[in-house]
């Protein structure tokens, strides 16, 4: 363990803010109704860090990333908040061509599928050679040694040959180096990273992670994952945010959010880990389903599965109750009227296994 | 890639074989006074049996067979009973090739030019007023038979806008109607798999990777998807000279255009059997190999065949 | 914003914060979306106010086309007519109190000749779609689910399909002699084959989707996998492929009457009034009788292939949503 929990919100305290999300809503119009996508949503993105989204599918990961890209499907849009970059708020942007600068330029993003993510019909040098052509201003010849110096940084060996082969001929963890490739051909300020190891072996994806973590310090990248493989998030992050029904229900530092969870929806994520599972016992499996969207939500929007559920939950909204400087969630559990709540036993376990000390300063 | 080829090479050959094969067969179950001409009933059954024997058509079918066989290879299609009888077909098509030449690569010229531009601004503009007119358009000619509407384009063309209503080689004038009631059909084709193969790709991950780097939209549309729907298109080119070649059998006739097209349908209505299986075998002929012409640019373009990846497979 | 929810979070009363216990039934229902594949197709397809409007018309000339010959006054389609005083034929009289769409050119009435002419024509129609349908399925069943006839049938689908139908078409109904059947036959010959692909990639689908395994390792009986993930595609694929093959027969039948290979004269059908019409076109008084058939083929063909089209996207899952 190099830096104890305080060192790390000390740090934190100093840190520059690159993207500030505020009171976010989303909506997108489907069979006819509306569907809220994203709930008043507030996060904060430091320069540098790495920060993983979880949730479960459907919880709004990817479109809160989608929303500050300008890549909302059309049917979608943003309905109020902002989005604040480099002071501009990217969520009164209107035109393709304001997008043009941030897209690429400022904020790139990988995908899900590197199977699917290239263009099957061109050669990969060229794909990688187009972000090269937009973004560092290179052409001909200049731009292709550009594409070769990034081929080598993302890992793949003999850039000369590889140029000029098709993505076919790439293996999964091969074409989502490439894809990496395009990316940082972009010279972004931020990469998104959309579920960027789901579909890959296991033993690939360490590679994966361990490259982005690489490109990362090499380059003074904010990269901000999305996942619910929150083994992944064990490797990677530095902050956790976990999204439920279109909202940031808790986010703090790793540490804080694994060892010490606030949200009941948190701790049964957390309880959920296969990991913590004992043996002969089934394994904790969170019931119900998530809220339909269509409809208007009340109160705390995980409350109907929620086992310690208040009676206020089901009428009004929790707001953020700080927990520490780098840690907050929205639960009534943490209103000093609430009754104290015992931590379920897996985060117990957890905490004894590996966060002891984490813990012992908060 | 060579492998493909001479796969697909193969195939045709088979492909046609088969086809001669049946033909020649299904043609020996009509009733055999097709092949005595306009006098057969003015014939005792002694003369009969002579013409049937010296055209060799008493003997058992394998041998019938191999001598057609032998007759093909040497380029020879045997001979018009009714037509005009006893002339070589060969002889009869000769003159006649130019035409149907002509007017399908002109008709097919107009219909991937229009057929293609259409095509792609109904993706690019989906669901907006064009696509909706474009989409009318595509199911009109789709959905009516095109005897119909070509009937009314010889109508209307002649009475509102004065054209000729029979072809005619030597006034240019003449050939505007056939050409363009040709190609409606082919505009129809291109432009609906055009838009639909735009389309299709426009909702693949990798048009999210572009535009995820920053490029532009007419750039991606230009540089990705119409570069991949190009693809498949290619590949219906030559296939589509069966097309024109189908629309031919209609418009030659109905302009009265010394083709091919017409000409099988004058073989039908007067039962010249042997003059109606050897069209029969050339447009089969054609559109085989048409067919496999398309592979094989489609192998050329498509890297995932060209270079013999599963994947590429479909 | 934090802080005005803050202060609004003082106001609230006190003994709510105490624990509400907990319904499984309740968790269950808040996001609970009650699917069923058949009424969602039905109301993607009643969203298309079009093809809503299409299907009230073509239901309406369907009914119309069995009714006519049972309604008041409706005239023979083959009885010719005679003036009574003269004992000549009434040759195309134009359309008025007598005869509605007036007479042909040898005195019979047209508007009892459309409705029959179309009755003849959607006859063909349907047992073409459904002779299509049955031998596809047939075909495309043994094709997909017996292995080793796959590379078999695969080789023999390459070559039928390499040869253009019109071809085929025009050759089978030259051998046959031009009857109903002989056109019902040729028709079918050619048009079983995209049907019978599209069921052997269905029986692919059956044997080896993920989503189909993961069925049966779960232990759901074949037949409730066949009721629930097969048929309402099967069923929709049948749906389209009968739609689409009314177009197919009307302007199969209006061509092959065209170059001579049609239904004998007598039988009043769509193709051969187009071609009695035909004739006549260039005479201003008496296009009439190409115009109404033509219209009437028109309406039929189009309203049909819109019908299909639409079916086929509001039976497709994806645009459920």
């Amino acid at each position: 363990m190099s830096k104890t929990i305080e060192q790390l919100r000390q740090e934190y305290g100093t840190r520059e803010k690159i993207l500030t999300i505020e009171d976010l809503v989303v909506k997108f119009s489907l069979r006819g109704e509306e569907l809220t996508a994203i709930r008043q949503a507030s996060l904060d993105v430091y320069k540098g860090e790495s920060l993983c989204i979880v949730g479960e599918s459907g919880s709004g990961k990817s479109v809160l990333t989608k929303s500050f890209m300008g890549m909302l499907d059309n049917n979608g849009w943003i309905d109020s908040g902002s989005v604040l970059y480099k002071e501009e708020d990217l969520a009164a942007y209107r035109f393709e061509r304001q997008w043009m600068q941030i897209r690429g330029k400022e904020i790139a993003m990988i995908f899900q599928d590197p199977m699917t993510s290239l263009n099957p019909l061109r050669s990969v040098g060229s794909q990688i050679k187009e972000a090269v052509e937009l973004h560092q201003d290179l052409r001909g010849e200049a731009a292709r040694e550009a594409v070769y110096e990034i081929l080598e940084n993302v890992g793949i060996a003999d850039p000369v040959r590889r140029y000029r082969q098709y993505p076919f001929e790439f293996s999964g963890g091969m074409r989502q180096r490439v894809v990496i490739a395009i990316a940082m051909a972009c010279k972004p300020q931020i990469l998104v990273c959309d579920e960027p190891t789901t579909a890959l072996d296991v033993t690939i994806q360490a590679q994966i992670l361990q490259l982005l973590d690489k490109l990362q310090k090499m380059y003074d990248l904010t990269v901000i994952y999305i996942t619910h493989d929150l083994g992944v998030v064990a490797h990677v992050a530095d902050r956790v945010a976990v999204m439920y029904a279109g909202d940031i229900i808790e986010v703090g530092l790793s540490e804080e959010v694994f060892y010490n969870p606030q949200h009941p929806y948190t701790m049964n994520l957390l309880s959920s880990l296969p990991q913590l599972g004992e043996k002969g016992k089934d394994l904790y499996a969170i019931k119900g389903t998530p809220p339909n969207l269509f409809k208007e939500i009340h109160g705390d929007a995980f409350a109907p599965r929620n086992s310690l559920a208040l009676k206020v939950d089901f009428v009004h909204r929790p707001p953020y109750f700080t927990v520490s400087p780098t840690h907050k969630a929205k639960t009534w559990l943490l209103d000093p009227r609430a009754p104290k709540v015992e931590l379920p036993s897996a985060i117990k376990q957890l905490r004894s296994k590996w966060g002891d000390d984490i813990v012992a300063g908060s | 890639m060579l492998k493909y080829c001479t796969k697909r090479f193969l195939q045709s050959l088979v492909t046609l074989f088969i086809v001669v094969t049946v033909v020649f067969v299904l043609m020996r179950f009509m009733p055999i006074e097709g092949f005595l001409g306009p006098r057969y009933d003015k014939m005792d059954p002694g003369q009969r049996d002579a013409i049937l024997k010296a055209m060799g058509l008493l003997d058992p079918i394998h041998i019938q067979l191999k001598n057609f066989y032998i007759q093909l290879l040497h380029g020879d299609l045997g001979e018009s009973i009714i037509y005009r009888p006893h002339v070589p077909i060969v002889e009869i098509l000769g003159p006649k090739i130019p035409y149907s030449l002509f007017l399908g690569w002109a008709s097919m010229t107009l219909s991937l030019f229009f057929g293609l531009s259409l095509g792609v601004f109904m993706a690019r503009f989906k669901s907006g007023f064009l696509d909706k007119l474009g989409t009318v358009y595509i199911v009109i000619i789709n959905a009516v038979p095109s005897a119909v509407y070509y009937l009314f384009l010889q109508l209307y063309g002649k009475n509102l806008l004065k054209l000729p209503m029979l072809f005619d080689a030597d006034r240019p004038i003449s050939w505007i109607l056939p050409i363009i009631s040709m190609a409606l059909g082919g505009i129809a084709g291109n432009a609906m798999w055009m838009r639909r193969y735009m389309v299709d790709e426009l909702n693949k991950d990798y048009i999210r990777l572009a535009r995820a780097k920053g490029m532009r939209k007419s750039a991606v549309m230009f540089k990705h998807v119409m570069r991949n729907a190009i693809i498949p298109m290619v590949q219906g080119i030559p296939a589509s000279i069966l097309l024109v070649m189908v629309g031919s059998l209609y418009i030659e006739s109905l302009y009265s255009i010394p083709g091919m097209g017409g000409l099988l349908i004058q073989a039908i209505q007067r039962q010249d059997t042997p003059l109606v299986q050897a069209l029969v075998l050339i447009f089969s002929a054609f559109s085989i190999f048409g067919l496999f012409v398309g592979d094989l640019l489609m192998a050329m373009l498509d890297p995932r065949i060209k270079l013999g990846s599963k994947e590429g497979s479909r | 914003m934090a802080k005005v929810l803050k202060d609004a979070a003082e106001k609230i009363d006190e003994t709510l914060f105490t624990f509400a216990g907990y319904d499984a039934k309740d968790a269950e229902r808040s996001g609970y979306s009650n699917y069923s594949y058949w009424r969602s197709t039905w109301n993607v397809f009643l969203k298309n106010k079009m093809a809503l409007v299409i299907l009230i018309l073509l239901a309406t000339v369907l009914a119309f086309t069995f009714v006519q010959p049972y309604l008041p006054q409706q005239k023979l389609p083959t009885l010719i007519h005679n003036d009574p005083e003269t004992g000549f034929q009434l040759r195309n009289v134009p359309p008025g109190k007598e005869f509605i769409l007036g007479t042909n050119s040898i005195g019979q009435d047209l508007w009892a000749r459309l409705w029959s002419g179309t009755r003849t024509s959607l006859f063909i129609g349907f047992v073409v779609g459904l002779f299509e349908a049955g031998i596809g399925i047939a075909i495309g069943a043994i094709w997909g689910y017996v292995r080793w006839l796959d590379r078999i049938i695969t080789e023999i689908y390459n070559v039928w399909d390499n040869i253009p139908s019109t071809v085929v078409l025009v050759l089978m109904t030259y051998i046959l002699r031009p009857s109903l059947s002989t056109l019902i036959i040729a028709m079918c010959i050619t048009g079983w084959l995209p049907m019978a692909k599209l069921i052997r990639n269905l029986v692919l689908i059956i044997r080896d989707r993920e989503y189909n395994l993961a069925s049966r390792c779960l232990g759901t009986p074949t037949h409730r996998i066949i009721v629930k993930n097969i048929l309402p595609y099967l069923v929709s694929v049948i749906m389209m492929r009968l739609a689409l093959a009314i177009p197919y027969a009307i302007g199969s039948e209006v061509f092959l009457t065209y170059i001579g290979l049609g239904l004998p004269v007598d039988t009043p059908s769509l193709g051969n009034l187009v071609n009695e019409g035909r004739r006549l076109m260039m005479a201003p008084s008496m296009r009439y009788q190409l115009i109404f058939p033509a219209i009437m083929v028109s309406v039929i063909t189009i309203s049909f292939y819109i019908l299909g089209n639409a079916f086929a996207d509001a039976s497709d899952p994806r645009n459920h949503v």
